[in-house]
């Protein structure tokens, strides 16, 4: 059978545009279901990939090459180098996208490893985790777990913006193989948000969910062990929204009820703070509550920082992992510790000027005093109540420094799918905190012209009310209040009286 | 018209298995499954994952190189040794000599992948002792790169027919290359706003017009089985329609040349 020449063009023709236009089918497929890194709106994998990273990645040994660099960044990691994992760490995320366990070390690694002489982390490299996290969630959007990783930067590193750690727990809430355990923690979220009613609601599902469990397997202890913790949770959560008056406050009989939130507790803050040595601050001063377990927060960061907050950054700026923070931006963050109601501490940042550049740039320099009682240990807000309603202070609270958000979680896709980027709602309610800032110049930080070491001013920066005999240390034993007493619970002094 | 079609794949899946160099490339194979169970060490919780996914690796590169070894030198070699004039001397047309030797070699190719992915399986089973549903979805994988296989095996046989082995060798090798290693990055050129519009043509044609064996890589949901795959079926009867399609287109392309070739 020969065949004929003009009639094999025509179906060679014909067979090519059939084939493109198969070939425009099936590649958006792949890319969706099948390709190992899953690739942004953008088309290519990530912004700061490297073109060579991108071809290695591309190799079918991908997921064996990441384990070889995980175990060298593990080695890395035991000697301390922990600059060198770094790198490691995002190869190992860009060949295998897929090993959770990277990604949520990784995220964990860059957020709380990076410190200086004193242990203090470097705060500029938390968006790059929190990158790391929402690429790491874009990867692996089937299972719960690099959602609640993320979810635990902002809750336990960051400790602020709860509307954040809401969004990434519920997230992680949503997928079904989140561990029941790890469920209760978006409760604690809820509560920090000022989400009482939703922290509550979740409390009584879990606990039913856990009766359930538990009654199936009746031999099973984690389960029964399971639903007491529930049970127990539920159950403080109930007397605390008693004890601390959030039921009266709803009934609208607060005012005449004998509640230890009311009424609010003036905190008496007061600092000085003196440059001692360039680069180095002392700060001193009070804060009237006896009970241990008080951390303000003591921020100092460039003037003029893009995207900078009040006392803190703008962790969520990042959505490309870079592992390079800028280098010429100055933050640092810290926590005064109080003790016998004042706090005193040496801050030393003239031994990493990496971290602390001071660049000649930034000629102005701002401090920051910052306490937010939904932040607080719960012996602390048993006082203070769930938002600081038990809590004031006659020179500095503030309620226009955080403002409440909530997500709007209800949002779905077309696929009946949460969205991870969902719409960010402002709250009716502020939150109640102590603020205050303090200006320093370049010079006054590094003692340079009427600042100088020699001969030159100290400078020396305090608040109107403080007052240097309150801060002189008699004796360092820690006295330990009740917070049932009268008037000024917790007040010693007082109560002697 | 299938009888000589027939009569010469038989006789070209017999010279294939007979060839040194092949069984040396698939004893390496063999070989080098075997020892991937042991890399285990280099992952803490994807012990499992990083075994198949290195094993499936392995048998694509094998495989591969198999496939093109096989096929770069079936015409040249048959033009060289005059046997061909045997052949067209008898009632056999040369797109019948053709597709007899393609089918040949797509037959021997079975033949390997079956075994290195017998070997695979076997090895899965012995240190992991899988579930049945787990290891007919490993199994899905060697299928599809038999499918990927075929369709390289194709294109070298078209090379073949206006080149030389070497010259065949590495563009095969180059277009298997493109068409796995690169066709993502292509596209992701091609797709990506920052691109200038030359080379957003180049990407765009080079994904539209070489053949495309990135897709049949579809390892993935099975080394993460948490993954969540909408209508598989479906991909599996597009990406054999477009191997059919894409073949077919190959080996027409191949006779209309063989036709004019003077032998």
């Amino acid at each position: 059978m020969r065949l004929k020449r003009s009639q094999l063009l025509v179906t060679l023709l014909f067979l090519f545009g059939v084939q493109g236009a198969l070939q425009s089918v099936i590649f958006p497929l792949w890319k969706k279901n099948y390709a190992p890194v899953k690739q942004s709106k953008d088309g290519f994998v990530s912004d700061s990939l490297s073109p060579d990273q991108i071809i290695l990645q591309l190799f079918g040994f991908r997921e064996f090459l990441s384990g070889i660099l995980w175990v060298r960044a593990d080695g890395f990691f035991d000697s301390g180098n922990y600059d060198a994992v770094l790198p490691m760490i995002r190869l190992c995320t860009v060949l295998d996208p897929r090993q959770i366990d990277i990604f949520s070390t990784g995220m964990w690694h860059i957020a709380y490893n990076f410190t200086d002489e004193e242990q203090r982390s470097d705060r500029r490299y938390v968006a790059s985790a929190l990158a790391l996290g929402k690429e790491g969630a874009a990867q692996n959007p089937d299972t719960y777990e690099i959602f609640f990783e993320t979810g635990w930067i902002w809750f336990h590193k960051i400790d602020d913006e709860y509307h954040n750690s809401v969004k990434w727990f519920e997230l992680a809430h949503q997928r079904a193989d989140m561990q029941a355990g790890r469920r209760n923690l978006l409760s604690n979220a809820y509560q920090r948000n000022n989400q009482l009613d939703e922290a509550l609601d979740l409390y009584i599902k879990l606990l039913a969910k856990a009766n359930d469990a538990a009654k199936a397997n009746p031999k099973e202890h984690m389960l029964q062990t399971m639903r007491d913790t529930v049970e127990g949770n539920l159950d403080t959560m109930i007397v605390r929204l008693v004890q601390r008056g959030t039921l009266a406050q709803r009934r609208g009989d607060y005012a005449g009820g004998q509640y230890d939130t009311n009424p609010p507790f003036d905190v008496g803050f007061s600092a000085r703070v003196t440059v001692e040595n360039p680069r180095v601050i002392r700060v001193e001063g009070t804060w009237n509550v006896a009970s241990i377990g008080t951390r303000v927060r003591i921020v100092l960061r460039d003037k003029d920082m893009e995207g900078g907050k009040l006392a803190e950054l703008d962790w969520d700026a990042r959505d490309a992992v870079d592992l390079e923070p800028s280098r010429d931006v100055t933050f640092m963050q810290d926590q005064l510790f109080v003790k016998n109601r004042r706090f005193k501490k040496l801050i030393d940042m003239s031994k990493d000027p990496t971290m602390y550049p001071f660049s000649e740039t930034k000629k102005n320099y701002v401090v920051e005093f910052y306490y937010n009682p939904r932040s607080a240990p719960p012996h602390i807000q048993d006082k203070f109540g769930f938002n600081g309603e038990g809590f004031t202070d006659s020179n500095f609270l503030r309620t226009d420094v955080r403002k409440d958000f909530v997500y709007d979680l209800s949002q779905k896709d077309s696929k009946g799918k949460y969205s991870v980027d969902p719409k960010l709602v402002e709250g009716k309610t502020s939150q109640r905190v102590m603020y205050y800032a303090m200006d320093l110049t370049r010079e006054q930080l590094l003692r340079r012209g009427q600042w100088s070491m020699d001969g030159g001013q100290t400078p020396i920066l305090t608040t109107k009310n403080f007052d240097p005999k309150k801060v002189i240390t008699v004796d360092e034993v820690i006295a330990v209040p009740t917070l049932r007493g009268q008037e000024g619970h917790g007040n010693i002094e007082e109560k002697k009286k | 018209m299938m009888g000589p079609i027939l009569a010469i794949a038989k006789t070209t899946v017999g010279e294939a298995i007979r060839r040194r160099v092949l069984l040396v490339i698939l004893m390496i194979g063999v070989l080098l499954l075997s020892i991937i169970p042991s890399l285990g060490v280099l992952t803490a919780r994807q012990e499992k994952a990083v075994m198949i996914s290195t094993m499936f690796a392995v048998l694509r590169a094998t495989s591969a190189l198999i496939a093109i070894i096989l096929t770069i030198y079936m015409i040249p070699n048959e033009i060289e040794r005059r046997t061909i004039y045997t052949i067209l001397s008898k009632p056999v047309q040369r797109w019948q000599f053709l597709v007899g030797k393609y089918l040949g070699a797509v037959f021997a190719l079975f033949i390997m992948i079956a075994m290195m992915s017998a070997v695979m399986i076997i090895l899965y089973k012995v240190f992991h002792n899988p579930d049945m549903a787990s290891l007919l979805d490993v199994a899905k994988q060697p299928i599809n790169y038999f499918m990927e296989m075929s369709l390289l095996s194709a294109l070298s046989i078209f090379i073949s027919t206006f080149a030389p082995p070497l010259v065949n060798f590495f563009l095969s090798f180059g277009l298997w290359g493109v068409g796995t290693v690169l066709n993502p990055l292509y596209d992701s050129v091609a797709q990506n706003s920052g691109t200038g519009p030359i080379m957003k043509g180049v990407a765009t044609i080079a994904t539209k017009v070489l053949p495309n064996f990135a897709q049949y890589d579809i390892k993935n949901p099975i080394i993460n089985p948490e993954t969540i795959i909408e209508n598989p079926q479906m991909y599996t009867i597009y990406i054999t329609g477009y191997a059919i399609v894409y073949i077919t287109f190959l080996l027409i392309g191949g006779m209309l040349i063989f036709e004019k070739r003077e032998v």
